[in-house]
C-alpha cells in the first residue's frame, strides 16, 4: 500500500511538473506522503503515530514543520496531494517547498487546502515541539521553550526535558532545565518516591513557582460525609462555627449535596406568606399583625400546619444536621505521603520566605527612615538652635524637588541634570531659609507659637505661588537610566536602586552633618547657641549670625531632599505637605537639637510604618492613623522624644 | 454678682447688642421674613459664619487665654457634625423607606426597616449594615448627647494624656496636629463606618420638616446660631474673667510659676481645652445642617491652622477680636475664591484673585503677625482710651510670655 502510495506520488511529481525532470531528494515530502491522510486530517488518535514516524526518520526539517503544521501553515495542493508550506498573500497562497525551502510558486485558495489540526492535536504537536525545541541549537528558542514548559506545564514535557538536561552546554540554561524538571516531577513523575524525592528538592527554593506547584499538590476541597472516611487523603477536619467554616457555609455544603432541607429563612417565608394571602389575611391571621419575625413564623407554622407549604426549617434543625455530619477538607491528591512530603516542604519554604520577607521589610523600613532623616534633619536643626518650629519646611522639599524639576528641562542629560540640580536646590533653598529668616523669622523668637503661624502663612502662599507657576498637575523628575531598575538579592528581598541611592545620600548628609556639628567652628558655634545663646552671646558668639547660617542649612538640607523625594514621587505643590507632619512626628520622637535624635525618630517612625503596612497592607490610611496613635502614646513616657537634651542644656 | 461681671466686662453688653441688631437687620431682610434682599444661601453663608465665630472664641479662649495653641479644635467641630448628622440622615432615611415600604405586601418589621436604611446609607461604601458607632442614631436625644460626649471625651482623654505628661508649646500643637489628622485619616476609611470620603449628605433637609422651606429653616439655624454665640460669648467672658480666669492667664504667662504658687495647672488646662472642645462641637452641629454635606476633608489639619489664622487676625485675648477675625476672614475668603472679587489688571499680568486669593491671605498673615499682633481687635483700643500699665520689660522670664505692648494693664 504505501509502496503503491509512494509510486503514485513520485509519477504524479514527474508528471507533473517538467522542470523538475531530475527530482531532488524529497526525504520529508515522502515520510509526510505515506502519512497523508493523517497529515491531512490529524485527530488525537493518529497524531501520535504520525508524530512516532517523523521522529523517527530523524530528518532535520521535523522541526520546522511541526511548527508550521501547528500554526496552520501548511497546505495540501488538491490536484497532486503533495504538502507545502504556505503564506497567505493577497487572495492566494505563496507555496514553499517542505523539505528545500524553495519557492514553489503561487496557488489560489481553491487549488490548495489549509491544513487545521484541531486544539488537541496542536497540543500533542506542541508537546513533540518541545522535544526538538529543548535541543535546539539556538540558546534563545531553548529558552522560550522552557518558558513555555514554565508557563502551562503538563505530564508530557518532562520526557522531552530530561532528555535534554545532559547535553545542555550553557550552565545557566541546565541549571534552570534542572529546576524544572524538578517543578514537573513534583507533580507528573510516575512514581512516588521520585515524586517525593522531588518534592523534597524543592526545600530552600524561595522562587513563586516551586510554592505554586506545592500549592497545587496541596489543592484540596470541601466535602461532607455522614461518617468520617477512612480510605481518602484528608487534609483538614472542619468544625462548623470556627473561622475556618461558618455555621452557615457548613449547611450550604449539606443542602448542595441533598443531604438537608434548606433552611427556611426570613426572605423564603415572607415569599410563602405573600403567596398565601387571601383577603388581608394568611392562615386566619390579619396581615397588619405580621410586623415581628415571630409572628412571621408562626404564620407559616400555620400554613405549613395546614399543608400548605413545607415544614418550617429552623436554625435549631441546622444544628442538628450539621452535628450528624463530618465536614473535611480533602486533597485532591489522594497519595497521603506525597501531600505529607509536599505540606512539609512547604512550611519550611514558608518559614524561610518569612525570614526573607522580614529582611526586605527591613530594607523599605531603612528606605523610608532615610527618606523621612532627609526631611526632617533639616527641621531638628533649626528646631534645636532657635526653638522655631518651621512649617514651611515643607514647602522647602517642594522647591527643592522644583528646582530640579526645571533643571531637566534645560539640561536633557538625566545624570548631569541630578549632578546640577542637587547643588542648585541646596542654594535655592539655603537663599529662601536666609531671606525668610532675616525677614520674618527673626523679629519672632520670642514668640514661638506665633513663628509657627507666621511660617504657616508663608507655606501655603509659597504652595499657592508653586501652583499658579507650575500648575495643578504632577511634574515629572526623571531618575537616570542607571538609578532605574532592582537591587535584587533574591526571589523575595529587593529593592529599587533609587531607594538604595537616597539611602546612601541620607548616609552621606549624617556624616557631613556630623562633620560639621563636631570639626569645625560653625558647628561649635551652632552648639553653644543651641545649649544656650545668652551665654555664647557673651562668649563672642554672634547668635544672629549662626541663626541665619542654620536656618539656611536646614533648609537646603530640605531642597536636597526635595529632589531625592521627587526622583521617585510626583512633584506636586503639595507634596511638602505630605512630608511635613511626618517630619514633625520624626523630630518630636528622636528629640531636638540632636542629630542622632533625629536619626533615631527616622528609623522608629520608618520602620513603624512600614511594619505597620506590612500587618494591614491594604490599608495605608488604617496604617498612618495607628501610627500617630502610637506617636502620642510614646509622647506620654519620653515628652522629650529619644535622645532628650539633658540638664542646663535642656532649657527649662 | 451679675452686675459687676457685666461692670467688669462691658464688651459682652456691647457684643450682644451689636449681635441682636445684626439678627434682627437679617431677620427683616431675609426671604422667609422679611423684604427678600439677602437670599436664603446667603442667610445659610451668614449662619455659617456665626457658627465659625462661636468655634473661634473657643479658641481664643483656649490659645488667646489659656496659651495652648492647639491645632484640633476642627476635629471637635467635625465630630459635633458627625454626630448630629447621623440623626439627620437616619432620620430622613427612615422616612423614605418606611414610606417606600407601606406599599409591600406584608408590613415590615422592624429589622427590615433598619437594614433597609442601613443598604441606602451604606451602600456608596460596599456595605449594609450598621456598624456599632451608629447605635444611638435613631434617637434624637441620644445624638444630641453624642454631640457633646464624643468631642468631650475625645478631648478629656487626649488633654489628660498631653497635659500630664507636660507636653507645652510647640510640642502640644504638633501633638494636637497629629491627632487631627489621625483622625480625618481614619475617618477617610471607608471601613471606618462614616462613609469614608463620601461623608453624610443631605444634612440641610429636617427629617419630619419637608414641608417648611428652606428660607424659614435657614432662618431658624441662622437664630439658633446666633443664640448659641451669645450664650458661649457670655459663657467664655464669664470664664476668662474673676479669679479663675487670671489663673488661666497666669498658665499662659508662666506655667511654673502658676504651678509654684499651688495651682494644679493641668486641672485648669484640661478644663479649659474641654469645655472649648464641647463648644466647638455644638459649633459644628449647628454647622452642618446649614452646610448640608460633612466629610473627612472638613477635619483635616489644615482647617483648625485656619481657625488659628483667624483669631491671630481679629486679635487674640478678646472674645470679640476672634469673632470679628472669624467673620472678617471667612466672608472675605468666601468672596474672593467664589470669583466675585475684581480681577486686577496689571498690564503684563492678570491677577486673578480665585489663583492669588491663599497667596494673599499667607502674606497679609505674616505681616499682621509681624506688625499687628494685636489683630483687628486692636483698633478697638484706639477708639476707647485705655489707660496703658507704665511698665518696664515683659510679663515673665517664659519665651512664651506676653510681650508688654500686647498685654492688658
Amino acid at each position: 500500500m504505501i509502496f503503491r502510495l509512494v509510486c503514485v506520488a513520485f509519477a504524479i511529481c514527474l508528471g507533473l511538473s517538467a522542470a523538475r525532470a531530475q527530482a531532488p531528494a524529497t526525504p520529508l515530502q515522502d515520510v509526510l506522503q505515506q502519512n497523508a491522510d493523517a497529515v491531512a486530517n490529524p485527530s488525537r488518535g493518529t497524531v501520535d503515530s504520525l508524530i512516532a514516524a517523523l521522529l523517527e526518520s530523524d530528518l532535520d526539517g521535523v522541526p520546522v514543520f511541526l511548527e508550521r503544521w501547528r500554526d496552520r501553515a501548511v497546505y495540501q495542493r488538491v490536484s497532486d496531494g503533495l504538502f507545502f508550506f504556505g503564506t497567505a498573500t493577497d487572495g492566494g497562497f505563496d507555496l514553499t517547498d517542505v523539505d528545500t525551502g524553495a519557492d514553489a510558486g503561487r496557488a489560489t485558495s481553491t487549488e490548495v487546502s489549509e491544513l487545521r489540526p484541531n486544539a488537541g492535536v496542536r497540543r500533542v504537536i506542541g508537546g513533540a515541539l518541545v522535544a526538538f525545541q529543548l535541543l535546539d541549537n539556538d540558546p534563545a528558542r531553548r529558552v522560550a521553550a522552557l518558558d513555555a514548559i514554565a508557563r502551562s506545564p503538563s505530564d508530557d514535557q518532562l520526557g522531552p526535558l530530561r532528555r535534554s538536561i545532559e547535553d545542555e552546554p550553557d550552565p545557566a540554561l541546565k541549571d534552570r532545565k534542572i529546576r524544572l524538571e524538578r517543578l514537573l516531577a513534583a507533580r507528573y513523575a510516575e512514581s512516588e518516591a521520585e515524586r517525593i524525592t522531588a518534592i523534597e528538592s524543592l526545600r530552600g527554593d524561595l522562587g513563586v513557582d516551586a510554592r505554586a506547584v506545592l500549592n497545587l499538590i496541596l489543592t484540596s476541597s470541601p466535602a461532607v460525609f455522614a461518617t468520617m472516611p477512612t480510605d481518602r487523603n484528608i487534609a483538614a477536619v472542619l468544625t462548623p462555627g470556627s473561622d475556618d467554616l461558618s455555621e452557615e457555609a457548613a449547611y450550604d455544603q449539606l443542602v448542595s449535596a441533598d443531604l438537608a432541607p434548606p433552611l427556611t429563612g426570613v426572605e423564603p417565608i415572607k415569599a410563602a406568606l405573600i403567596a398565601a394571602i387571601d383577603g388581608g389575611q394568611v392562615a386566619g391571621i390579619p396581615v397588619a399583625s405580621l410586623t415581628t419575625d415571630d409572628a412571621r413564623e408562626s404564620a407559616y407554622e400555620a400554613l405549613a400546619a395546614a399543608g400548605a407549604v413545607p415544614p418550617l426549617v429552623t436554625l435549631e434543625d441546622q444544628a442538628a444536621s450539621l452535628a450528624t455530619h463530618s465536614f473535611v477538607l480533602l486533597y485532591a491528591e489522594p497519595n497521603k505521603a506525597i501531600t505529607d512530603a509536599a505540606r512539609e516542604t512547604l512550611d519550611a519554604i514558608g518559614m524561610q520566605v518569612a525570614r526573607n520577607q522580614a529582611a526586605d521589610l527591613a530594607l523599605d523600613g531603612l528606605s523610608l527612615a532615610s527618606i523621612y532623616f532627609l526631611a526632617a534633619i533639616g527641621l531638628a536643626i533649626t528646631f534645636g538652635v532657635m526653638g522655631v518650629i518651621n512649617m514651611a519646611h515643607g514647602e522647602f522639599i517642594m522647591m527643592g524637588a522644583y528646582t530640579g524639576y526645571v533643571v531637566q528641562l534645560f539640561i536633557p542629560d538625566y545624570t548631569l541634570s541630578l549632578i546640577v540640580a542637587l547643588p542648585l536646590a541646596f542654594a535655592v533653598t539655603f537663599g529662601a531659609g536666609v531671606a525668610m529668616e532675616r525677614l520674618v523669622i527673626r523679629w519672632l523668637y520670642h514668640r514661638p507659637l506665633e513663628t509657627l503661624l507666621a511660617t504657616f502663612g508663608i507655606s501655603i502662599a509659597l504652595q499657592q505661588l508653586a501652583k499658579n507657576i507650575f500648575g495643578t498637575q504632577a511634574r515629572p523628575l526623571t531618575s537616570p537610566a542607571w538609578l532605574s531598575g532592582n537591587l535584587t538579592f533574591n526571589e523575595v528581598v529587593s529593592i529599587s536602586m533609587i531607594r538604595v541611592a537616597i539611602f546612601v545620600l541620607a548616609l552621606m548628609f549624617l556624616g557631613l552633618l556630623i562633620y560639621i556639628l563636631k570639626r569645625t567652628r560653625l558647628g561649635l558655634e551652632v552648639r553653644a547657641v543651641t545649649q544656650n545663646p545668652g551665654m555664647a552671646a557673651s562668649m563672642g558668639i554672634n547668635p544672629d549670625r549662626i541663626n541665619m547660617l542654620t536656618f539656611g542649612l536646614g533648609s537646603g538640607i530640605a531642597g536636597i531632599a526635595g529632589v531625592a523625594i521627587g526622583l521617585y514621587a510626583k512633584v506636586t505643590s503639595e507634596m511638602g505637605s505630605e512630608y511635613i507632619v511626618q517630619s514633625f512626628m520624626t523630630v518630636v520622637v528622636g528629640g531636638v537639637g540632636n542629630v542622632w535624635g533625629t536619626l533615631a525618630g527616622a528609623t522608629l517612625i520608618g520602620f513603624l510604618q512600614k511594619g505597620i503596612e506590612f500587618f494591614n497592607p491594604s490599608n495605608t490610611l488604617a496604617a498612618q492613623t495607628f501610627m500617630i496613635l502610637f506617636i502620642i502614646l510614646f509622647i506620654q513616657f519620653r515628652p522629650k522624644g529619644i535622645v532628650a537634651l539633658k540638664g542646663r542644656a535642656a532649657g527649662d | 454678682m451679675t452686675r459687676s461681671f457685666i461692670a467688669k466686662n462691658p464688651s459682652v453688653l456691647w457684643f450682644l447688642l451689636a449681635l441682636s441688631v445684626f439678627s434682627i437687620a437679617v431677620t427683616l431682610l431675609s426671604e422667609a421674613t422679611g423684604t427678600g434682599l439677602i437670599s436664603t444661601s446667603f442667610v445659610k453663608t451668614l449662619g455659617k459664619t456665626l457658627c465659625l465665630c462661636l468655634i473661634a472664641i473657643a479658641m481664643d479662649v483656649v490659645w488667646g487665654y489659656c496659651g495652648i495653641l492647639s491645632l484640633g479644635h476642627f476635629a471637635f467641630f467635625g465630630l459635633g457634625g458627625y454626630a448630629i448628622g447621623m440623626w439627620l440622615m437616619y432620620a430622613r432615611t427612615e422616612l423614605i423607606v418606611v414610606e417606600s415600604l407601606a406599599n409591600a405586601a406584608l408590613p415590615p418589621t422592624d429589622k427590615e426597616v433598619v437594614d433597609a436604611i442601613a443598604s441606602q446609607i451604606f451602600g456608596v461604601v460596599g456595605a449594609s449594615e450598621f456598624p456599632l458607632i451608629w447605635s444611638f442614631a435613631h434617637s434624637l436625644t441620644l445624638q444630641l448627647a453624642m454631640v457633646v460626649l464624643v468631642p468631650g471625651l475625645l478631648a478629656l482623654v487626649f488633654g489628660w494624656l498631653a497635659f500630664r505628661s507636660r507636653v507645652t508649646g510647640v510640642y502640644l500643637s504638633i501633638l494636637t496636629q497629629a491627632m487631627t489628622l489621625a483622625l480625618s485619616l481614619y475617618l477617610f476609611q471607608n471601613d471606618s463606618g462614616l462613609r469614608g470620603n463620601n461623608g453624610l449628605s443631605g444634612l440641610q433637609n429636617i427629617p419630619g420638616l419637608d414641608a417648611v422651606p428652606q428660607s424659614v429653616i435657614s432662618i431658624a439655624f441662622f437664630w439658633a446660631s446666633a443664640v448659641a454665640l451669645g450664650v458661649g460669648y457670655v459663657l467664655f467672658a464669664w470664664v476668662v474673667s474673676g479669679k479663675m480666669g487670671s489663673v488661666i492667664r497666669a498658665i499662659r504667662d508662666n506655667e511654673s510659676r502658676v504651678r509654684f504658687l499651688g495651682y494644679h495647672v493641668e486641672s485648669y488646662k484640661l478644663f479649659v481645652f474641654t469645655l472649648t472642645a464641647i463648644v466647638a462641637a455644638i459649633a459644628g452641629a449647628l454647622y452642618y445642617p446649614q452646610a448640608g454635606i460633612i466629610n473627612p476633608a472638613e477635619i483635616a489639619p489644615i482647617a483648625s491652622i485656619y481657625l488659628a489664622v483667624w483669631v491671630a487676625i481679629g486679635g487674640r485675648g478678646r472674645l470679640y477680636g476672634a469673632v470679628i477675625g472669624a467673620a472678617f476672614v471667612s466672608l472675605l475668603s468666601s468672596w474672593f475664591t467664589g470669583g466675585s472679587a475684581p480681577a486686577v489688571n496689571l498690564g503684563f499680568y492678570t491677577i486673578n484673585w480665585t489663583d492669588w486669593w491663599l497667596v494673599l491671605l499667607g502674606v497679609s498673615f505674616v505681616a499682621v503677625t509681624l506688625f499687628f499682633p494685636k489683630g483687628i481687635g486692636g483698633l478697638f483700643d484706639l477708639i476707647v482710651l485705655k489707660p496703658v500699665a507704665d511698665r518696664q520689660g515683659d510679663y515673665g522670664p517664659d519665651k512664651g510670655a506676653w510681650r508688654k505692648e500686647e498685654g492688658e494693664p
